[in-house]
């Protein structure tokens, strides 16, 4: 009540600027920082290596794998591991990937598909399919048959999962509208479905590349000359670190080759999301 | 290589070793051996059941490994301190790295004692593959490549006089899996221990088309080795447990390799081993395949150096190992006698 | 083209929306439905249209299809239901893709309808470049592309703010006076139903019938002018449509 009766004064004692409470929690992209880290790591590491204070048996310097990169560059061989796995990875995630489509797209559209494929592809994702190996190499051989089937049955569920997830979410509204003006029932699947249910199917491409590439080093695990996964397991077998460390480079490299090609299709195919 | 730097590098998250590191050990301590559940590590086995480690002031405590690369890297980690394995990719790479040494040696290929069995698949057999000669042209299942498959299927292309990429080498990660692909027809041909090739030489899929004796005379199979750190700071150790670990090769080959000790004590070491081998299964299907698989333990671990130089040679010449590893490297000779 | 619906009743499961509804659209006439919310005009709209069946009574097609007509009942829905993918363009040519029309034909027709509403700069504009105006214009020239008999409209102002409303009331008059087309306009807002409507049919709450039609004889084009001359009929409507109003937002969800 006092502040009423004496405005000016108590104002002229009180007087300060609001506090801001507000800003924070939400996180800007910085240039450079991350190329920045991944070179501190990588000095912090050569430096370690160096001064001894890494042991060479733990971890090899860097300096040391991007010695054997060159070695395996100058055999001739780099690029005959890296054809040999991404004929794998490619043959099987686009065979993967389009039967997942289509399967996802049934389960999506059809009850009985719904009904009778549904419970099949939630009892089968969450197998790994490193247990099925042994079975693998009876049914499709230890040739390329075994390793693309690896990758084709790890790619094929998330996709079913993503695909059938699409479709469900495909504004019904939409739906409405194409049968409102008549539109044939392939239509409104080719038109309205598919394209609606498109950001899902990527970001499922997304997760099934990413298991693909896991994939691989399981895949070539029987019978497997070449190949980065071979040759991972080899490195592994001979205790060959850098060699190791060169591989597993090679896997994450292979990655985020893939990550930026799912970008790019992603910025092509849903720029209408803006 | 101190523990302290492997213990920090332990720490950086490289490696998958735990436990607790050893401390300096002394005579009358409490050490840790590696082993794995065959017949080829019996004799630790009788050394420890019939009291020779412990007569010898060591408390000899076992830790089993599925697989021989574990247990090698356990060792260089420091926390066993001996084990028994073949000449191996890894194995050459750790000693380069200096931290493990071959001592000894454990299994050897001898004339007269059953070795290991070249074997065909049935198909293979069928379509013409009836010696090692014919092996040109063919598959060959090795688990991983620098194993000692790969090495053997070597020897033989030289001793025949083909070109060495003319068998194809099939790398299957597991015995199991090679045992599959060979029984399916997948691959051509294998080479393997003798308990495991009998049975499948009976089975009507494989057939047996050789011996490795025949091209890598007295084959150095396996080898006893420890850390680096314990032959030089503790060499009265390793000396203890050698002839500790002699005494138990000695009643093993008296038992069941030159069967010099008559019936009872050689079903007495089936029995023994068995308490360790296949002890899931009952005595009376294990025993057969504990008595096929006794093959020579080298007496006093003598170490056939010859045979570990050429094998060391194979891994160099194939590019499986740095070309600079030495034989001393890999091999302390001061603890046994080499031949 | 004639719209008349006999007997018609229908429920969801145990809840019955619409019961015993009988009513003649003319051509030529924008008929609105207005009624509280939850009193089933929107369901009577998509029975109408074909969206879904009743569980009694039917509706009927009276006379010939105008010449033409790709889609005698066109909906405008209230969210516009335009593809994201496509462009204003790709909008209009999605409902004339299954007609087997030739490419010049097609694009001819929807260089007319974007003319007609005022569009042609937005041709190929996506719809997330559009104010919710914008989009309901689009919506609008769709439905104008398959020529339709009769415009069935679900609340099509509903989504947007009361300027944009107000345009687009504009709008939607001057195409009647230049087109004369025949619409069913369902809205909760009484001041669009006497704006639009050459007749206000009134439901009740649910389950709905129909609680009255109010003529209104004043001509769409001077209803701006002439606000005040129409306070009495909304007065009327309002009177209508208070106690149902008032019943049905005391009643407790249970659907």
């Amino acid at each position: 009540m006092s502040d009423l009766l004496e405005p000016a004064e108590t104002a002229q004692v009180k007087r300060q600027k609001v506090p801001f409470r507000g800003g924070g929690f939400k996180p800007r992209p910085i240039r450079f920082v991350a190329p920045l880290v991944f070179l501190a790591l990588i000095l912090f590491w050569e430096l370690g290596s160096q001064t001894g204070v890494i042991s060479n048996l733990v971890l090899p310097a860097p300096s040391e794998a991007y010695r054997a990169f060159v070695e395996l560059f100058q055999s001739g061989l780099l690029w005959k591991h890296v054809s040999t796995s991404l004929y794998r990875l490619v043959f099987g995630w686009s065979i993967g990937t389009a039967l997942g489509i289509m399967v996802g797209l049934l389960i999506g559209l059809f009850s009985l598909a719904r009904a009778s494929l549904l419970p099949l592809t939630s009892a089968f994702f969450p197998i790994p399919k490193i247990a099925l190996l042994p079975l693998f190499i009876i049914w499709f051989g230890i040739g390329e048959g075994s390793k693309v089937a690896t990758i084709l049955f790890g790619t094929f569920f998330p996709t079913v999962i993503a695909t059938y997830g699409g479709v469900d979410n495909v504004e019904r509204g939409l739906i409405r509208m194409g049968q409102s003006f008549g539109m044939s029932w392939l239509s409104i699947v080719r038109k309205i479905i598919l394209p609606g249910a498109l950001p899902a199917i990527l970001s499922g491409a997304r997760i099934s590349a990413s298991i693909a590439i896991i994939l691989l080093v399981a895949a070539e695990m029987i019978g497997a000359e070449y190949g980065i996964g071979a040759y991972v397991l080899m490195a592994g077998s001979l205790f060959a670190t850098d060699q190791l460390i060169v591989g597993v480079a090679m896997l994450s490299v292979l990655g985020l080759c893939v990550s930026w090609l799912i970008g790019r299709a992603e910025k092509a195919l849903l720029n209408w999301r803006g | 290589m101190t523990v302290r730097s492997i213990l920090s590098g332990v720490l950086m998250g490289a490696a998958v070793m735990t436990g607790t590191f050893a401390t300096t050990v002394s005579a009358a301590e409490k050490i840790t051996v590696g082993a794995l559940r065959f017949t080829s590590h019996a004799a630790n086995f009788v050394a420890f059941e019939k009291g020779y480690f412990k007569d010898a002031g060591l408390d000899v405590e076992f830790k089993f490994f599925q697989a021989a690369q574990p247990m090698a890297l356990a060792i260089a980690s420091g926390d066993v301190d001996f084990g028994l394995t073949a000449i191996s990719g890894g194995l050459i790479s750790l000693a380069d790295k200096g931290a493990i040494k071959v001592i000894g040696g454990a299994l050897q290929e001898e004339d007269g004692v059953d070795g290991q069995i070249i074997l065909a698949s049935k198909a293979a057999f069928d379509a013409g593959l009836k010696t090692p000669a014919d092996l040109a042209g063919k598959s060959f299942g090795v688990t991983t490549a620098g194993s000692s498959f790969h090495y053997m299927a070597h020897k033989i292309a030289d001793k025949e006089g083909f070109d060495r990429k003319d068998i194809k080498i099939r790398p299957l990660q597991k015995v199991g899996a090679v045992i599959g692909a060979l029984k399916s027809g997948q691959i051509d041909a294998w080479s393997i221990v003798p308990h495991i090739a009998k049975g499948l030489v009976a089975s009507p899929q494989v057939e047996m088309i050789g011996k490795v004796s025949d091209y890598v005379p007295n084959y150095q199979v396996t080898t006893v080795f420890t850390s680096t750190k314990n032959t030089s700071d503790n060499p009265e150790l390793v000396k203890t447990f050698l002839d500790a670990y002699s005494k138990g090769a000695a009643d093993f080959n008296a038992a069941l390799v030159d069967q010099s000790a008559g019936d009872t004590a050689a079903e007495d070491m089936v029995k023994l081993i068995h308490k360790y081998v296949y002890a899931d299964r009952p005595f009376e299907k294990a025993a057969p395949s504990i008595r096929n698989g006794a093959m020579r333990l080298n007496a006093q671990a003598a170490l056939n150096m010859t045979s570990v130089e050429d094998q060391l040679n194979w891994f160099k010449s194939e590019k499986l190992v740095p070309a600079g590893v030495t034989l001393d490297k890999l091999v302390d000779a001061r603890f046994v006698e080499t031949f | 083209m004639q719209i008349s619906i006999e007997n018609l009743s229908h429920a969801y499961g145990s809840v019955e929306v619409l019961s015993d509804i009988n009513l003649t659209f003319e051509p030529g006439e924008i008929a609105v439905i207005i009624g509280p919310s939850g009193c089933g005009k929107s369901t009577l709209l998509r029975l109408m249209g074909g969206l879904e069946e009743p569980n009694q009574g039917a509706s009927y097609l009276a006379g010939d299809v105008p010449d033409g007509c790709l889609n005698p009942l066109t909906y405008i829905f209230q969210d516009f239901a335009l593809l994201p993918w496509r462009s204003v363009a790709g909008n209009i040519s999605l409902v004339l893709e299954d007609h087997n029309l030739s490419k010049s034909q097609s694009e001819a027709i929807i260089a007319d309808v974007l003319d007609r509403t005022n569009l042609s700069e937005f041709h190929d504009a996506l719809p997330r470049q559009l104010s919710g105006g914008m989009k309901q214009r689009v919506a609008i020239a769709r439905a104008l592309a398959v020529r339709p008999a009769f415009l069935l409209m679900d609340e099509p102002l509903s989504a947007l703010d009361s300027q944009t409303r107000e345009l687009l009331m504009d709008d939607l008059v001057d195409l009647w006076a230049r087109e004369r087309f025949s619409a069913c306009y369902v809205t909760h807002n009484l001041s669009e139903a006497v704006r639009l409507g050459h007749k206000v049919i009134v439901l009740s709450r649910r389950p709905g019938k129909v609680r009255g039609v109010v003529d209104i004889r004043m001509p769409l084009e001077e209803r701006r002018e002439r606000a005040a001359e129409l306070e009495d009929v909304q007065q009327k409507l309002w009177q209508m449509m208070r106690e149902e109003a008032l019943a049905a937002d005391r009643e407790l969800a249970n659907v």
